[in-house]
């Protein structure tokens, strides 16, 4: 067993948890948009990260990949950590505003404002689908190719695919288009409409009635009015 | 040779090698770079030449060759070194080789094809003596000069492979660490880890199937970086023996070479050398009997920088894309498939076999505590010694700036390095007394990194390296974590946006904060320091940024979309000189003519006084060729052209009010000032203090540069029937501002100048016979009074003292005038034209002279006592101070000094009338509105900045009169600065224009000196028209990019994806 302290709770977890698993433990909320249960953590979206260490030695760390460690302290809403994630959230409106799930954490955090030139892309790279199509349907269909601005994600060389089995397994995790924010004014930028109700359409037990990520959804515009 | 199977063996093998290499006769030897660098400089011809030479004449048993890797003098390339007597003979040409043979088998040196310093302008005989070499402490580039890269007997010779028998005679890892530790050997990679305890670690740590890794980083990813290139090149069995000595000390079996695939030469060296290796036996299982295996692998990158990085490096080796994971578990802990894996710099395997061979201790003296050895460096960029320099830590910057790269090119002052390349930051000159050591750098806000550093001067805009460096860090994250991959690009679209002018003050902050974001939260060590070369930009060149987004400038004429063309931007007002020139190579004269007046009010006048800046900054003369000859073609239109073709455009007097204007001081600025305020309606009155308009042009500049009738008319074009003009009348003296307020004057402009001489402080300085400059220059010009007579002597070093020393000369009873400077010829401030001018004419200039005192008799001036100088340590802005030389006083028989040190506004009754004053010298305006603290009280011009230049006086006063209008019509003043690009197309000229590639300039045109010398004749006349049209068909039209009506879309994409 390691102890560690997190935000001055100590905790003991099992050799090998993660820092983001000890904190859940102790009910502690650190957002995640890579991150999903089930699957390898990544590290990639960097949302999760928290403070260890202490200053003037501390850094961040994203804590779904760091792994516990005896004393090691930690504190996951230090003002770094705190500036860090509205600075993410931001580059993540700036990048995908369409996304619900991105403007879930922009109310979440009090993000008001996005200050760099608006894209609108259908991908953050946080390659859940990836890990989603390997690990868990075995497939390994789609992978991550390139590097820097021209990475993406897709079938090798862009070739139809000669494993995929077409289960929907990569939709279904994406945090992108898996719910399109349909707010009234889609010009604007930020929405924060629905951050505090939880959308009719989730409460669905079947997968074949999401169709979120396609037209506007029904279900939203009914909420809204 | 066969393979050596034991270490008794190879003890007998390598001391006869020493001992036979030490019998050997020495007879002259070449020596030829055959690096990358130098093999781009033409060595391969060179050497073929040789060969055949040496073939041909059958001199084989009379002088030999050797071919090696880089040497680091890249500067110099291709340049040939003749042993034993070590001349270096830099930039060799085909046609000089016969001779330096023949030279060279006879024992001879060629005098004039040595190196030359080119700030010493002496020439070095042996290449220990030149400074490059001189300052430098070569202990492992400067084996790379002594051996064949790809003959591993010439590195047995040189004492190769010495401390690979004396590690192999006691392989135990624990002494051989030790060894590393006591040396206080640091990572060359950048981060300066302690190289044992990476040894230390990775020996230490467990691993699942026995498998231990010695890698070889040779990524070498930093543009403008390749030591290690030269390393690998030059010398690779030395990293062989350097990783055999790791291999031992960690108990590792494998290693691998990791280079990048960019470096064909360096890979080719590599894979002879260990092929070399292993066939001697030195390489292989069961080296020499000692039952320890090791072999080396090589490894080709595919061109990703992030591959540089450790964890991605690793990925990289198995197969995998290079990206790069989360740290904890370190390499040394799990690397390469799950093993211990110990990755080394190529830089620091090399100096593990000079710390087992010379010992720790001798190693440890080198350098400074905590940061012993040497480091190698590539200095490049806008410095005279462009290569590799080793030099121990602990040297200050400066040292390797100044006394080995040579200082600068030019006459552009150094103003930054940068260190470490794109992880790394800048260091201003301000800081160059730093010593390069880790600590040191990381505190300044930089980091040592592999070693690049790149020079930089006043012509290098530092947001345009930001963004450099921050498109090159884009192109490269390998974009798996968001911050990283997101924070770069809106880095740079944000650098992007404010060198285009379209930045504003919140960027700035925004910037700031998502670097330091990016810093916190990404992976690995490039996310970590991309924002470096912002951070640091910001924080020591913070203005620059300012003032492309404020001022939409860019200082450094680099911006394109701020600058337009280099020629116009750097005009103070905004001269289109490319268009005039353009007509002039049409034969359109009389559109040139008014293309150069609708900006200038006193063309005649600036074509012959102009110090001409957008010369200075013309395309073709910075980029290495001859800057056309603007202010010559000028010149050649003002004086063909009728000013009457040029009418502005004049609103009526009753249609403005008539609102009554004052202007004080008909200078230039004033006299600018006036006319534009006259256009606008205004009724304006200008009052001058001496009895005739003009200013400096009419006080100071003498009539030899500016004939008296040519000022006159084109003053008398400007204000006859527009202005009236009061002469004779002095402020303070005959008015004070509050009598204009009271006389109804709604605005005021003063445009007083810089009149007042400044004082030595020597006594004996108002002695009759000692003049300050403008009192004697005024007295000739203004009254046609003599002042000057017998020997002359004028102190000082600018236009001014230049003027007055030329003037003197042209006085009746003078016999002969010189000149006393402080510093040296080259830095004289005054035009070079007049300083030739002045030498011509048979005036002395001395320099490195101070005066001391002014000797006097019968209370007259009878001579001066002067004190030669040196020139001192350089400070903080690179330039070095006169330093008088005790024991060096000599005297001078003088009857008449003048001295001419500088001018300065002379503001004492101002601060009565209620004017903000710093004090008698410096008059508090708005730059941008030229006001003063007293609404409707503006000024320009010498008054405001010091004494400047012509020019610049023009333009504060046609500014000032903008302002004055909206002031006048109770309108904002001021009005937010836009860039100005140029917008009419004038169509290119037709023909490829081949023939004037390497066109020189057309020579100044002047008249036969035997017409001046002595006389008031004017010096310069004008072109010829045919010099005028070639002169102008240089041009190389940098409008066009601007203006070109775009043909097709591809075109306009073209351009486009070309400025992006």
């Amino acid at each position: 067993m390691i102890t560690l302290r997190i935000n001055g709770v100590p905790v003991s977890v099992d050799a090998g948890t993660t820092l983001l698993d000890a904190a859940r433990f102790l009910g502690i909320p650190i957002p995640t948009l890579c991150h999903m249960d089930g699957l390898s953590p990544y590290g990639a979206c960097r949302l999760c990260v928290v403070e260890i260490g202490e200053e003037p030695r501390s850094r961040l760390v994203t804590s779904c990949t760091y792994p516990a460690e005896e004393g090691l302290l930690v504190r996951t809403g230090s003002a770094r950590v705190v500036r860090a994630r509205k600075m993410i959230v931001e580059l993540l409106l700036a990048s995908c505003p369409q996304s619900k799930v991105v403007q879930d954490l922009a109310s979440g955090y009090d993000v008001r404002q996005q200050r760099f030139r608006q894209e609108y892309e259908d991908c953050i790279l946080c390659g859940r689908c990836v890990r989603m199509c390997e690990e868990q349907m075995m497939a390994k269909a789609i992978g991550f190719s390139g590097r820097g601005e021209k990475r993406k994600i897709g079938t090798p060389f862009d070739r139809k695919s000669e494993v995929c089995r077409l289960c929907g397994g990569c939709l279904y995790v994406c945090p992108a288009c898996q719910l399109r924010c349909t707010y009234a004014e889609p010009e604007k930028v930020i929405c924060g409409a629905c951050a505090n109700l939880s959308p009719p359409c989730l409460e669905k037990e079947t997968f074949g009635d999401m169709m979120c990520y396609m037209a506007p959804c029904v279900a939203c515009e009914i909420t809204k009015d | 040779m066969g393979r050596i199977v034991s270490l008794a063996e190879f003890s007998g093998f390598r001391l006869r090698v020493l001992g036979e290499q030490g019998a050997e006769e020495v007879k002259p030897c070449l020596v030829i770079c055959a690096g990358t660098g130098g093999q781009a400089s033409g060595s391969n011809d060179i050497l073929r030449m040789i060969k055949r030479t040496i073939l041909e004449r059958k001199l084989q048993e009379r002088i030999s060759l050797r071919i090696t890797g880089c040497q680091g003098f890249c500067q110099m390339d291709p340049f040939i070194v003749v042993e034993p007597g070590k001349h270096l003979y830099p930039k060799v040409k085909k046609e000089d080789l016969p001779r330096i043979i023949d030279a060279a088998l006879n024992g001879r040196v060629i005098e004039d094809l040595l190196y030359k310093d080119a700030s010493a302008h002496q020439c070095f005989s042996s290449q220990g003596d030149i400074p490059f070499f001189r300052n430098q402490m070569r202990v492992i580039l400067g084996m790379n000069q002594q051996i064949d890269p790809i003959r591993i007997l010439n590195y047995i010779e040189h004492g190769g492979y010495a401390a690979f028998e004396k590690v192999m005679l006691n392989p135990d890892p624990h002494w051989i660490i030790r060894e590393i530790q006591l040396s206080g050997l640091r990572g060359r990679g950048g981060a300066g880890f302690p190289t044992w305890r990476k040894w230390e670690l990775a020996r230490s740590s467990g691993s699942t199937d026995g498998r231990r890794f010695v890698v070889c980083n040779a990524d070498e990813g930093d543009p403008g970086a390749y030591m290690d290139r030269s390393l690998l090149e030059g010398n690779p069995h030395a990293i062989i023996e350097g990783m055999i000595i790791a291999g031992v000390a960690i108990g590792a079996t494998q290693g691998v070479i990791y280079v990048r695939t960019e470096y064909p030469l360096a890979i080719k060296h590599a894979l002879i050398a260990i092929r070399q290796a292993r066939d001697l036996g030195l390489l292989g299982t069961n080296i020499l009997g000692s039952k320890i295996d090791f072999d080396i692998d090589i490894t080709r990158g595919a061109g990703a920088f992030v591959c540089g990085e450790e964890t991605a490096l690793i990925r990289s080796i198995e197969g995998w894309m290079g990206e790069p994971r989360q740290r904890p578990p370190y390499p040394i802990q799990r690397g390469i498939g799950g093993c211990p894996t110990c990755i080394n710099n190529v830089e620091t395997l090399a100096n593990v076999p000079v710390i087992i061979g010379r010992g720790a201790a001798a190693y440890a003296q080198i350098g400074t505590p905590g940061n012993t050895g040497t480091k190698i460096f590539s200095l490049v960029g806008k410095i005279r010694n462009t290569g590799l320099v080793e030099v121990p830590l602990g040297t200050k910057i400066s040292q390797v700036v100044y006394d080995i790269g040579g200082g600068p090119i030019g006459k552009a002052r150094i103003k930054a390095v940068q260190t470490g390349g794109p992880s790394g930051g800048c260091i201003p000159a301000a800081r160059f007394d730093l010593p390069i050591d880790y600590e040191s750098l990381k505190e300044a806000g930089s980091i040592m990194g592999s070693g690049g550093m790149i020079v930089m001067d006043e012509n290098t805009c530092m947001v345009d390296m930001a963004k450099y460096f921050m498109r090159f860090l884009k192109e490269e994250s390998c974009g798996k974590c968001f911050t990283c991959r997101k924070g770069t690009q809106r880095m740079y679209e944000i650098l992007e946006d404010i060198s285009r002018g379209k930045g504003t003050l919140e960027h700035l902050s925004l910037l700031e904060e998502l670097a330091h974001v990016v810093q916190d939260t990404t992976l690995c060590g490039l996310g970590q320091t991309a924002s470096n070369p912002v951070l640091s930009t910001l924080r020591y060149f913070r203005s620059e940024y300012e003032r492309h987004i404020l001022q939409k400038r860019c200082d450094a004429f680099v911006c394109k979309d701020l600058v337009g063309a280099p020629c116009q931007a750097a005009c103070p007002l905004g001269t289109e000189a490319w268009r005039y020139v353009a007509h002039i190579q049409r034969g359109e004269y009389e559109d040139a003519y008014r293309v150069i007046r609708d900006a200038n009010p006193l063309p005649s006048v600036c074509a012959r006084v102009c110090h001409h800046p957008c010369e200075d900054r013309c395309r073709t003369g910075v980029s290495g060729g001859d800057a056309i000859a603007v202010r010559a073609l000028k010149r050649f239109v003002t004086d063909r052209i009728d000013p009457a073709v040029y009418r502005p455009a004049r609103r009526a007097a009753q249609d403005a009010d008539g609102t009554r204007v004052a202007v004080v001081g008909a200078g230039p600025a004033g006299i600018s000032a006036a006319h534009y305020l006259s256009l606008q309606g205004h009724r304006v009155t200008l009052f001058e203090a001496e009895q005739t308009p003009g200013g400096m042009l009419v006080s100071g500049i003498p009539a030899y540069r500016l004939p008296r009738e040519v000022l006159a008319r084109e003053i008398a074009a400007l204000l006859s029937g527009s202005v009236d003009i009061r002469t004779n009348t002095a402020l303070g003296r005959d008015f004070t501002l509050q009598s204009l307020v009271r006389d109804g004057f709604k605005a005021v402009f003063l445009a007083l100048g810089a009149h007042r001489s400044r004082r030595l402080g020597l006594d004996g300085e108002d002695l009759p016979g000692v003049f300050p400059a403008m009192q004697f220059l005024k007295a000739f010009n203004l009254r046609g009074a003599s002042l000057a007579k017998g020997r002359v002597g004028v102190i000082g070093g600018g236009n001014s003292a230049i003027d007055a020393a030329r003037v003197a000369l042209r006085q009746e009873e003078v016999e002969r005038s010189t000149i006393f400077y402080r510093r040296t010829r080259a830095e004289m401030p005054a035009f070079s034209e007049e300083i030739e001018d002045a030498l011509d004419e048979g005036i002395a200039i001395e320099t490195l002279v101070s005066p001391v005192r002014i000797l006097s008799s019968d209370g007259r001036v009878t001579g001066l006592a002067c004190i030669r100088n040196r020139l001192g340590e350089r400070d903080a802005t690179g330039r070095r101070p006169p330093v008088p030389m005790p024991g060096t006083e000599f005297t001078l028989p003088l009857d008449t000094i003048v001295v001419a040190i500088g001018e300065e506004p002379d503001l004492g009754s101002l601060a009565s009338m209620g004017l903000e004053c710093r004090d008698a010298t410096t008059l508090r305006i708005a730059p941008d509105t030229y006001a003063t603290n007293l609404p409707g009280v503006f000024a320009g011009g010498d008054m405001c900045t010091g004494p400047h230049n012509v020019i610049e006086a023009i333009a504060a006063g046609k500014r000032a009169a903008e302002t004055m209008g909206r002031f006048v019509r109770g309108e904002t003043l001021g009005r937010p600065p836009e860039p100005r690009l140029p917008e009419s197309y004038i169509e290119a000229p037709s023909g490829s224009g081949e023939e004037f590639r390497h066109a020189r300039r057309a020579p100044r045109p002047v008249c036969p000196s035997t017409l001046w010398k002595r006389s008031f004749a004017e010096v310069e006349m004008s072109l010829p028209e045919e010099d005028a049209r070639r002169e102008a068909r240089r041009c190389l039209r940098c409008d066009l990019e601007f203006t070109q009506p775009k043909e097709s879309e591809s075109e306009a994409a073209a351009v486009g994806a070309r400025r992006a």
